[in-house]
């Protein structure tokens, strides 16, 4: 009986043992390297390696407001107020007028959230997109700061803490007196 | 001495496949996080995002009910098993990642650190939820995925409330047609060229979403500006 069952384990092992990858077993190759794990720089499309940055500054033409109508999408002009230079070389002059896009706009909401919009995907002359950091936000008044404690001290006496979900956050605007900065990396593919 | 021979042969029966069924658990599992990290930091170079964001693959079916949102605490990114099994294409798990990315850098922002957005972004959901699907479609596009893949992955994965007036998360219809919507005005070149025409899934799309896409024509045909109330 005891042979037997040496001989039923003794099988079982060489079943399940030595068959297994990784174990027991004289042919494992090397596990291969995925393609996505091989990092080859010559071949990626950008290279962020320079911290060699040259600040745009801007202002609006036209002042935007989300109560007015945008669009997302919408084309906005924008004026360059000082001259950008790099390496003696004068990119932008002041009062030139560069576009950017009204990327996403987010309408203000109830219990002070405020409204935003995000500006981005400037188009400057011979500037690659590749080469500017360029996302700007601007938001209205944030009114949570003092809606959420009132609403918390209210909800003590029924239902009244539920009124403040009527007051709305600020409007977001883009005054053509704000200054707008972005950034063009050069040395940047 | 038969004894003890039995008693080891025993334990390496049964100790040896437990190792070898590790090893192929972690090798499945190292390669769905090299992909989540490919497709991942793809979206974060091409859109030159300057802040940090990690993305991590977790076993589990989906998130606890109980747990504190990491996208918005921790600056990680969870995929769930649950949720990664409906990704097929890459396009369809960058359209999961970008959506995250777009939370997770809501948390950047603002006072304290991003605490006061992130508490924001938690406490207004239904509002951040439509904001994170638009600016989802935004990164996807930068990074050269198709957006309508988000389309793809929502309808494949978020299931169909009756309403959604007192639900912290908007009519999974009318997030679709918001995005479809988006795409329509700001990348109408995918919807000219659609490489997802001949997908069951986008037209399965096509299909329930008859009804807010004429709304959509006639908004278009109108030349209004007015918000669509979709259903």
């Amino acid at each position: 009986m005891n042979k037997f069952l040496s001989v039923l384990f003794l099988t079982l092992f060489l079943m399940f043992g030595y068959q297994l990858r990784g174990f027991c077993n004289e042919e494992v190759q090397p596990r291969e390297i995925t393609p996505e794990v091989r990092v080859n720089p010559a071949e990626l499309p950008y290279d962020y390696s320079s911290t060699v940055r040259v600040p745009i500054y801007l202002s609006i033409t036209k002042q935007i407001s989300t109560k007015d109508d945008l669009h997302e999408g919408e084309k906005l002009d924008f004026r360059v107020i000082k001259d950008v230079v790099y390496k003696d070389t004068v990119i932008l002059k002041s009062g030139d007028i560069v576009t950017g896009t009204l990327e996403t706009i987010i309408t203000s909401g109830m219990n002070g959230f405020p409204a935003e919009v995000i500006i981005d995907d400037f188009n400057i002359p011979n500037v690659k997109p590749s080469q500017l950091i360029s996302t700007y936000n601007k938001r209205g008044q944030n009114r949570c700061f003092w809606v959420y404690p009132l609403k918390w001290s209210l909800t003590l006496i029924p239902f009244v803490g539920s009124l403040t979900n009527f007051i709305m956050g600020g409007e977001a605007k883009v005054k053509t007196s704000d200054i707008i900065t972005i950034y063009y990396y050069p040395e940047w593919k | 001495m038969y004894k003890k021979i039995i008693v080891l042969m025993a334990f390496f029966a049964i100790v040896t496949p437990a190792f070898g069924y590790d090893e192929s658990v972690l090798a499945k599992e190292n390669s769905i996080q090299t992909r989540i990290d490919a497709v991942g930091t793809n979206l974060l170079n091409y859109n030159k995002i300057p802040k940090r964001i990690v993305f991590t693959y977790d076993k589990s079916e989906k998130k606890k009910l109980v747990s504190t949102d990491k996208s918005l605490t921790k600056r990680q990114v969870i995929v769930y098993d649950g949720l990664y099994q409906s990704v097929q294409t890459d396009d369809e798990l960058a359209a999961m990642l970008a959506r995250e990315i777009a939370t997770v850098m809501k948390s950047y922002s603002g006072l304290w650190g991003g605490m006061l957005d992130s508490l924001q972004v938690a406490l207004g959901s239904k509002k951040f939820e439509m904001v994170s699907d638009k600016r989802a479609v935004d990164y996807m596009v930068s990074a050269g995925y198709n957006p309508l893949a988000l389309i793809v992955y929502i309808n494949k994965t978020c299931p169909q409330k009756r309403f959604d007036k007192i639900s912290r998360h908007n009519l999974t219809s009318r997030r679709l047609a918001h995005i479809y919507e988006y795409i329509t005005y700001k990348y109408p070149q995918y919807l000219e060229n659609n490489e997802y025409i001949n997908n069951p899934y986008y037209q399965n799309f096509l299909l329930t979403s008859v009804d807010n896409r004429r709304k959509l024509e006639e908004k278009i045909k109108n030349k209004s500006s007015k918000e669509v109330d979709y259903e």
